[in-house]
Order: C-alpha cells, then structure tokens, then sequence
C-alpha cells in the first residue's frame, strides 16, 4: 500500500546529529522519489527541493545504470570537487528507502562521514514513526487561499 | 506522496506533467517559469538532449504560498515523452501527487496521445496505483494552430477523456490555460489531500 501522505519532523535531531559528528556543511535527508524529509544548512527551501530532485535522480540513475552493467544496483555516490565533496548514501527506514546528501571540505573526509553515516542508519530507524497523524492537512474550505494564492503567483490578483 | 510537517505547518507535493513526446510539457513549465516572481520558485533545472528535448525531466519548485496555514510548494515535473524513454518516466511518475496529462491537440498526433495515455495507466498500475483515484487534469494543447490541423474539443474529449476529468484548451507556448491547468490540478491535489489519508 502506497502511504498517500508522510509527516516529517523525526528525522531532524539525528540528521543535525550527523552533521556535527561528520563535520558536514549540509545535509539533506529524503525519500528516494526526491521528497525533503529533512535538512540541515540550506538557507532556501526551494534550493532544497532542487538538491533532492536531483539526488533521487541520480540515485535512481545508478541503480538502474548498475543493474544494466553489474547485475546489481550501484548504491552511494562520492564526489570529490576542488574545496568540497559530497557524498549520497542510501539510510534503510520503516517501510522506505531513504536518500542523506552530505557536503563536506578539508573539515571532514569521506571515511568520517561514512562512520558516522552507520550511526545515522540505526538512528533514523529507531526514530522513524510507525504510523501517521489521522488528522486531515486542510480545512475544506481551501480553495479560496488556493486561488488567490495561484492569481498573486500569475499576476492575476 | 504529500509531504506534510505538522512541526512548521509545511506541505509539499508532486506534479507530474505527462504526454507524448512534443505536446509541450517542457513549455507549460517555462511559462509557469517565466511568470512566478523569483522569491516564489527555485531554479528550473532541465535535464535535456542537445536538440532540447527532455532526457530525464524539468523540474521547478513552487511556492503557492499560505494555505489553510500551511506553507504550500508544489514540485512540478515534466517526464520525456519520446517512447524510448520508458524508464526515467517511470522514475519520474514516481511518488506523485497529482498528473496533467498535456495532450498535442494536432489531428496526426491523436495516436501518439492515445499511446501515452494507455502508457500513463500502464506505468501508474505497476506502481500500485491505481489511475482512477489519481489526480487528473487533461490538457489540450496548441490549440492556437490553425483549425484545419487541430481536433476541435468534443472530438478530443471523446478521444482521450473516457474518465471525465476535468479538462482545459491551451496554448502553452503563449500561456492561455496553463495556469487554468495548474489551478485544477492543484485544487484536485489539495482536496485529496484535505480528506485525509486517501493513499491507493
């Protein structure tokens, strides 16, 4: 069964927790369709969701590219720039595979970031919910924010 | 799937531009692009070919701003609708909220529509999802060439729109319908949503 909608909110201490002990600048915790679970370091939510899309791309391009080639998924992706490196693990939860994006510099290194990502792991499983909230997200009566909202966004108010 | 945090009253969902290859998926979104003022969307990334078209898909973040409290942003995505591209368009079908189904309103490219369409329920299906509980707009769009070239709107309704979904003429390319478009979509996603879990 395929979970219409999740919350969030669980992941943030240990995701905040990764960062310090891996030294990380940022990091991004999602699921693998490209939705934010949680983040640390971004300054604009839109710029976050632009970094999940295509994290969930690539991690869903290397599976795909690995089980052409290999058989078997390919699974992580390391990337060292000039200054920074990033590194895209895969984080085992209740029901769902997650995506962490990390960015690191001379700060950290990517063994650091990989002892700490096993600690990640076993937090964001013992931390994440086994059911979601009941309540409905909106008021029936929506649609009056919703269209004012869309004719501010296309000039139209 | 919506995603919802009740912690700082953030929802954020997934649209889903769908069609065959050149109906102009890539072109709702740079109008929708070209028109939101730049502290209401992200940067529009384009994955595409060096003939432009879509390689594995456009996207471009949203924010719709306050609704019912929530802080509201809608991901809208494109997939490339060339057949060859079967997988990135069921990677990209992925975990979605809600499919505009942008149809090319062109009397040769009925087939073309009719195959994306059975394609969309295909790809929906092996998913676990099941079409008829997911949020549906047609788009018909070009309807600005001229008539002798284009299926007027009953004969593409009786065409494409078996389930009677809501349905709007566009002209991408100048912006008649898009945002008609993407105002029913949303509402369609929203209300889903305000019912609750509605999951398939």
């Amino acid at each position: 069964m395929i979970r219409h909608t999740i919350s969030v909110g669980w992941a943030d201490t240990s995701l905040k927790r990764f960062v310090d002990d891996a030294r990380l600048q940022v990091a991004i915790l999602m699921h693998t369709s490209g939705q934010v679970l949680a983040q640390v370091g971004f300054q604009r939510s839109l710029d976050v969701q632009t970094a999940c899309a295509l994290s969930a791309a690539i991690n869903a391009s290397a599976e795909h590219l690995g089980t052409m080639v290999d058989g078997t998924p390919f699974r992580g992706l390391h990337f060292a720039g000039k200054t920074r490196q990033m590194f895209l693990g895969q984080v085992p939860s209740t029901g769902a595979l997650l995506l962490v994006l990390g960015v690191f510099d001379t700060e950290s290194s990517l063994g650091i970031v990989q002892l700490y990502l096993k600690e990640l792991q076993a937090n964001i499983a013992a931390a994440a919910p086994t059911a979601e909230p009941d309540e409905p997200a909106l008021a029936e009566n929506f649609e009056t924010d919703l269209n004012r909202n869309l004719a501010q966004l296309f000039g139209r108010a | 799937m919506s995603l919802v945090n009740y912690a700082t009253r953030e929802i954020t969902c997934k649209i889903v531009y769908y069609g065959p290859g050149r109906s102009g998926k890539t072109t709702n979104l740079h109008y929708i692009h070209g028109q939101v003022p730049s502290d209401r969307k992200g940067q529009m990334v384009s994955l595409a070919t060096q003939t432009d078209r879509t390689l594995f898909f456009d996207f471009l973040p949203i924010d719709l701003g306050s609704i019912s409290g929530f802080t509201t942003r809608f991901q809208l995505y494109t997939v490339p609708g060339q057949v060859y591209y079967q997988t990135t368009r069921k990677l990209v079908l992925q975990g979605a909220d809600g499919v505009v189904f942008v149809a090319d309103s062109q009397r040769r490219q009925v087939q073309e529509n009719i195959e994306s369409l059975q394609d969309l329920h295909a790809n929906l299906a092996e998913q676990g999802v099941d079409a008829r509980t997911m949020p549906l707009v047609i788009q018909y769009n070009k309807q600005d060439l001229p008539p002798e070239l284009i299926m007027s709107m009953p004969e593409l309704e009786e065409a494409l729109n078996f389930r009677g979904v809501p349905s709007c003429a566009a002209d991408a390319l100048h912006g008649p319908g898009v945002f008609e478009t993407l105002r029913g979509i949303s509402e369609q996603v929203l209300r889903k949503l305000s019912a609750g879990r509605g999951g398939a």
